[in-house]
């Protein structure tokens, strides 16, 4: 069996769920900042309060999956992005905080809100910036890095980072429509007819200028035309059924509508840098542990996974329906 | 000291690991507490249980967040600052940290949420197993980690191939010969830690005659546990000892602050030095005469083992690994010396009452995170200059990272580790000094239960949970 690529998509399993559940809270955290009223912040930050950690840690398991399965690619690229990662860190962790230090101070909670609102979109953008230098190329020299900590400081990361931004909030604002009530809603609504056209706007030029910019993403449109066309095709029909479905009855369709249009994007993505673990530069094999780890690693994802995936359900279910204006336990 | 990037990876990565530490140490112990707590509250229904619950709920959930933030920090501190480390060692360390995350983040972090702001939805059965299950996340999480820690220790079941290392045998790895001491030391040394935090808290109130049931309540409790705990940790430290002894003589002579490969007979414990490395030998040297040959040889005029027995290269330098010693062990005499005073308050009715003895629980009652602190220090600087204890050297470990950028990282983390303790520390005692009786306005994790409470009075509530 070929258990380096069992790890590969483990990983890419763990990054997705990541994005698809960090990206709503994310995007929820970037909204604070634009919601003048405080009852509506807490009801918004109530919608997320009790998921958040399980959401976060697919970044940990991803992380860890790549130091676990893939050393070598985890030791280059650590260092590549050394600048971007440890500004995520720092950002998660005051978004982090905040959730437990708002509640504790009614005069400070603008502060922290304001806060969260910033740990957020710095988390988010700095996740696009590490994407955007992910495609643009990575300099390895030998087993190591070989390039600048500031190589990905470019106009392409910057406008990866846009993406991500925007494609979180687009998350966000259908995670609200969802959730809340009444004035929330409405704000989610009112977000989603801006947030979407300029994800989308963004999104196209970044594919655009990928296109121009690295060969390789043409070599690969080349080879997988018609997938990564039909890709490209849901993807555009997704963002259509959101725009129809906001203001509509259905209050889960906008949100199935978007994770269906991010998921789509990152198999979109997955399919162009496959077999790569470092893009278009080292390959997962070539990356590898050897066999035993894998064994160690896969046994856990598959017999622990599942349980998981259980009782985070389980958490979710709990905490199902309407977010109460007046929290959880009013 | 001279700033290469060698040196500020260390600094950097000693920095956010030993902010971290503070917050697991408190989270594990306080996660045990409040399972016994809520345990005792379902089984007696007295509602000073659930008030103490209550209260600590909430400093559980902030030690709980700033432990999970700073925590994310170190699984990518690895690569970081020492990517040549985590290349070498990524096969090995790397599987144990993914199962601690399977098997221990994602279940405390999807019991967390039921355990803050889910009693109304589930129910207090239900709720009391959202607790166990916390608390036994964080029990596997320090199982794993440690696991891992204590192979850079005592690294074993495995081969060195092209540079690479290669798993030959998991179970070794897993169980290799330090961690089955090391991890009882360390969560020992959690519960001491929360139960000399609840009794300090207790006193604190007794002494100004406020909440006195609470307070009761929490300083018997507290106290209960630490005398158990600390025969307990004198016991597993001693076992511990000798294992290092055997697997990592440098650390333990480092330890000791002898320098000479003999030291004099009747050998002195030292209590304070001034090492010189340079030199070989002591500056200054206090100590107490016989003590030492008493202690670690058992005989009057038995010599220890200094430093110089091993070659200068192989070193650790010996002022941190001393001092890290001398902080665990002194407050482990401290706190051995509060644990019979307390039984002996008990077994004569005044273990409430007496003042010097309440003020010492309050002094007391941050001395848990201080010995862990001395004891990891203890551990990590004493396995210098290896990061794998003879297989890596740290030096060879680090990244490919220029030193102005590390410098400016480092400045970053104490700016925002700094602002995070203020915070944690201002609502801390903030909670103090409103008392069990005031849930802070909104604070779901209080409100939850205030609640409870509401609820289990009225006979409806019990017919609407079902019993
Ligand atoms: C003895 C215990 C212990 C030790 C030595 C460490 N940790 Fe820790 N860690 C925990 C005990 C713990 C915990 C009890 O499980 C925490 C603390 C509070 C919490 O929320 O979980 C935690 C949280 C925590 C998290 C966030 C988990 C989450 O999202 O729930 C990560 C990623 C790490 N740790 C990683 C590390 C690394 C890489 C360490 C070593 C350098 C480390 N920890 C030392
Ligand atoms: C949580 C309690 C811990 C504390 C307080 C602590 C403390 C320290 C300190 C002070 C150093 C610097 C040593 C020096 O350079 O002189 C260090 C280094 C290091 N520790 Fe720990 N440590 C802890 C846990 C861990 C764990 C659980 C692991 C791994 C699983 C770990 C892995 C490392 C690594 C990789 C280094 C860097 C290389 C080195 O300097 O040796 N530490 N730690
Ligand atoms: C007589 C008392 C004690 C003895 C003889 C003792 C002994 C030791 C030794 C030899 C180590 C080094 C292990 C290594 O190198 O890996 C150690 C580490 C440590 N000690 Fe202690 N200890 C004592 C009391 C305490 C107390 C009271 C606490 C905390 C409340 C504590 C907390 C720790 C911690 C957290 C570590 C680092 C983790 C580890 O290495 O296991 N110790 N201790």
């Amino acid at each position: 069996m070929d258990l380096p690529l069992l790890s590969a998509v483990f990983a890419a399993f763990s990054i997705t769920m990541y994005v698809l559940l960090d990206g709503f809270d994310l995007g929820v955290g970037a909204l604070l900042l634009l919601q003048p009223h405080e009852a509506a912040r807490n009801h918004m930050v109530d919608s997320i309060a009790p998921t958040w950690d399980g959401n976060e840690t697919w970044l940990i398991m991803t992380g860890v999956t790549l130091l676990a399965g893939f050393p070598l690619a985890y030791s280059i690229l650590m260092p590549a992005f050394y600048v971007p990662l440890i500004v995520m860190l720092l950002a998660l962790g005051l978004r982090g905080a905040s959730f437990e230090f708002r509640p504790q101070g009614q005069r400070n909670r603008p502060s922290w809100d304001a806060v969260f609102s910033v740990g957020s979109i710095v988390a988010a953008c700095t996740q696009g910036l590490i994407l955007g230098g992910l495609i643009q190329g990575v300099t390895i020299r030998g087993d190591a890095f070989g390039g600048s900590v500031f190589d990905w400081l470019r106009p392409f990361p910057i406008l990866c980072a846009g993406s991500v931004l925007f494609g979180y909030i687009v998350l966000g604002g259908c995670w609200l429509y969802l959730k809340t009530t009444e004035a929330s809603r409405h704000f989610a609504e009112r977000t989603l007819w801006l947030a979407l056209p300029a994800f989308l706007m963004l999104f196209v030029s970044a594919c655009l200028t990928a296109a121009f910019t690295q060969p390789e993403v043409r070599a690969a449109w080349k080879t997988h035309t018609a997938s990564l066309a039909t890709i490209v095709g849901m993807m555009a029909l997704a963002a259509i059924v959101l725009f129809a479905s906001i203001g509509k009855r259905s209050e889960l369709r906008p949100l199935v509508a978007a994770v269906s249009m991010v998921g789509l994007g990152i198999a979109g993505l997955a399919l162009l840098i496959f077999p790569d673990i470092i893009p278009f530069r080292l390959s997962l094999w070539e990356a590898s542990a050897s066999r035993l780890s894998h064994v160690f690693l896969l046994s856990g994802a598959v017999f622990v996974t599942p349980l998981v995936l259980a009782y985070s359900a389980f958490a979710y279910w709990v905490f199902r329906g309407k977010t109460p204006v007046k929290g959880w336990e009013a | 000291m001279n700033l290469d990037a060698a040196m500020l990876a260390r600094v950097q990565f000693a920095f956010t690991v030993s902010f971290h530490i503070i917050f697991p140490t408190t989270s594990i112990g306080l996660a045990m507490f409040l399972t016994v707590v809520e345990g005792l509250w379902l089984k007696t229904r007295n509602p000073v249980y659930l008030q103490i619950y209550r209260f600590w709920l909430g400093i559980f959930a902030m030690a709980f967040g700033v432990g999970v933030v700073t925590g994310i920090v170190l699984s990518f501190e690895f690569g970081l600052g020492f990517a040549h480390f985590a290349q070498i060692a990524g096969p090995v360390i790397g599987p144990m940290i993914a199962l601690e995350v399977l098997t221990s983040f994602f279940l405390e972090a999807g019991f967390l949420g039921i355990m803050l702001y889910g009693l109304r939805r589930v129910g207090p059965r239900l709720h009391f197993f959202a607790t166990c299950m916390v608390a036994l996340g964080t029990l596997l999480s320090a199982s794993w980690i440690l696991s891992a820690n204590s192979w850079m220790q005592t690294p074993d079941g495995v081969a060195m191939q092209n540079g690479r290392l290669v798993v030959t045998d998991w179970l070794k790895v897993i169980v290799n010969p330090s961690w089955l001491y090391r991890l009882p030391h360390m969560l020992t040394a959690a519960y001491l830690t929360a139960s000399f935090l609840v009794a300090g808290v207790g006193a604190f109130y007794l002494l100004r005659r406020k909440h006195t049931l609470f307070a009761r309540k929490s300083v018997s409790i507290g106290m209960a546990f630490a005398a158990i705990l600390i025969a307990g940790q004198v016991f597993i430290g001693d076992i511990l000892y000798s294992t290092m002894l055997k697997h990592q003589p440098s650390k333990m002579q480092a330890a000791e602050g002898f320098w000479e490969r003999q030291s004099q007979s009747p050998a002195p414990y030292y209590w304070v030095i001034i090492p010189d490395q340079a030199h070989q030998r002591n500056r200054v040297a206090f100590g107490i005469p016989y003590l030492g040959s008493i202690w670690l040889t058992h005989s009057l005029h038995g010599r220890v083992e200094g430093l110089k027995s091993t070659p200068r290269d192989r070193q650790p330098a010996m002022g941190m690994v001393f001092y890290g010693f001398r902080i665990m062990y002194g407050i482990a005499i401290l706190m051995f010396a509060v644990a019979v005073a307390s039984l002996w308050l008990r077994w004569h009715g005044g273990l409430f009452t007496t003042r010097w003895f309440l003020r010492s629980l309050v002094i007391m009652a941050p001395s848990g995170i201080v010995a862990t602190l001395g004891g990891w220090y203890l551990a990590e600087t004493g396995r210098q200059p290896w990061v794998i204890f003879g297989l890596l050297r740290t030096v060879d470990a680090v990244s490919p990272v220029p030193s102005g950028t590390l410098l400016s990282t480092l400045i970053a983390f104490i700016f925002v580790y700094a602002f995070l303790m203020t915070a944690f520390l201002i609502f801390v005692f903030r909670m103090i000094r409103r008392g069990p009786e005031a849930a802070p306005d909104h604070a779901e994790a209080s409100a939850s239960l205030k609640n409870a409470l509401r609820l289990l009075e009225s006979p409806t509530a019990n017919a609407v949970l079902g019993r």
